[in-house]
């Protein structure tokens, strides 16, 4: 498994230095074309400070893969097909169905499943904090994202789960429009009813660091790390484990009206109470974003 | 007794809100500023205004397709059919330069210089 990492990685590294070698002569051509852009999807699963422009409207399936447990065969997916609108020039909604895809085979701990089903709703409240000035690189944006699920996300099983993602979204312009910082706080209480009846609480922690680096007016391409830890009960009543991603993020413009991006994170280091290295009960080994956007 | 008081409260303070609201809007008047396109291009590229003020942006399109003004610093973008003029509010500004264009044809460029 490890080799197969080493592997991935020195891959991926070979596509980014290809990447970067095509940038000097394209650099030539199109240096003047590097016109300012939205940051918000710039940096995968890190969300950037930027809220659309007014009247700005965009439908987006946006899909997360996670895959790799510590045993069996597992890979779950969840699709939001997310409408987005700004009504105004400091505030964001998004709300939408979500679906997800269970394919989970001799999983310790978990009932095998090859399942597509409707799981949930969400909506999202984006809020511009603190805006990008000419001498001023810092931007940041507060967001609060109810979330119901009809079906629990990690088994498929049938609950009922509400979460309250909320996040603090930074971004830096190190270097005006073409390279970024970004970071992301975040906190999230669940609850979760299962078929006992009982209501269990959790809750999430996490910070991210990412960077993006525009290598064509059209293509950004970037790395982030994420450290999540896991605990029982709404405010960190009882860690249960934690976990340290890390992987490459895509932005393509592919049109003047639609866009794609993609990450792929893969668990490098992690804890799990009780059990040992990585955390494998609350995390994936790896996850996957993959979202297409058509704005109109 | 508690009701009518509590009724009574949340209509001054409707009232105090609102007359808040017009006073504001009576200090700081809209800064107008009218841009042209013609043949693709803006006149003036670089238009002024001032600092702290709520904008109006009266964008003119004088050439025979539609454009979109559009703006990521600005967080704006607004369709000016052909022959016709589009209006566009903007929020106050801090001093600074912001960059827009026409998202339909992307070399037509231009900067709003607040000050």
């Amino acid at each position: 498994m490890r080799a197969r990492g080493m592997t991935w990685a020195l891959g991926a590294a070979a596509a980014v230095a290809t990447l970067f070698a095509g940038v000097p002569a394209y650099a030539d051509d199109a240096n003047n074309n590097f016109y300012e852009i939205e940051t918000k999807y710039i940096f995968g699963f890190t969300e950037g400070s930027g809220i659309g422009l007014e009247g700005e409207k965009e439908f987006s399936p946006e899909t997360v893969i996670n895959f790799g447990k510590r045993d069996g065969r597992y890979a779950v997916s969840e699709t939001k097909f997310e409408y987005e609108f700004t009504p105004n020039q400091y505030i964001q909604i998004e709300l939408g169905p979500l679906a997800s895809y269970y394919n989970i085979r001799n999983v310790t701990g978990l009932d095998d499943m090859n399942a597509v089903k409707w799981s949930g709703f969400f909506t999202e409240l984006r809020y511009l904090l603190f805006d990008r000035g000419t001498n001023q690189p810092l931007a940041v944006t507060l967001s609060v994202e109810p979330e119901w699920h009809a079906f629990d996300e990690t088994s498929g099983a049938r609950v009922v789960n509400y979460g309250l993602e909320m996040k603090v979204n930074a971004d830096l312009e190190l270097v005006p429009n073409r390279l970024y910082l970004g970071a992301n706080t975040l906190y999230e209480p669940e609850t979760t009813r299962a078929d006992l009846g009982v209501w269990d609480r959790e809750s999430t922690l996490g910070q991210s660091l990412a960077i993006a680096y525009r290598v064509r007016p059209d293509v950004t391409i970037g790395a982030e790390a994420w450290y999540l830890r896991h605990y029982d009960g709404m405010f960190f009543n009882s860690f249960t484990g934690d976990a340290v991603y890390v992987g490459p993020t895509l932005y393509v413009q592919l049109a003047t009206k639609a866009f794609m991006t993609a990450a792929w994170n893969t668990q490098i280091a992690g804890h799990e109470v009780g059990v040992g290295t990585l955390d494998l009960t609350d995390f994936s080994r790896n996850r996957v974003k993959v979202k297409f956007a058509l704005e109109f | 007794m508690i009701w009518i008081v509590g009724r009574r409260a949340a209509v001054a303070a409707l009232v105090g809100v609102a007359l808040m609201v017009v006073g504001s809007r009576a200090q700081a008047q809209d800064a107008v500023v009218h841009i042209t396109v013609k043949n693709h291009r803006f006149e003036p590229a670089t238009p002024r205004a001032p600092a702290n003020r709520p904008i109006t942006i009266r964008v003119r399109n004088e050439d025979s397709a539609p454009m979109e003004f559009e703006s990521v610093r600005l967080r704006v973008e607004k369709v000016v059919p052909a022959n016709s003029e589009g209006v566009i509010n903007v929020r106050a500004l801090s001093p600074g330069r912001y960059e827009f264009f026409d998202d339909f044809h992307k070399q037509t460029r231009g900067t709003l210089v607040v000050e």
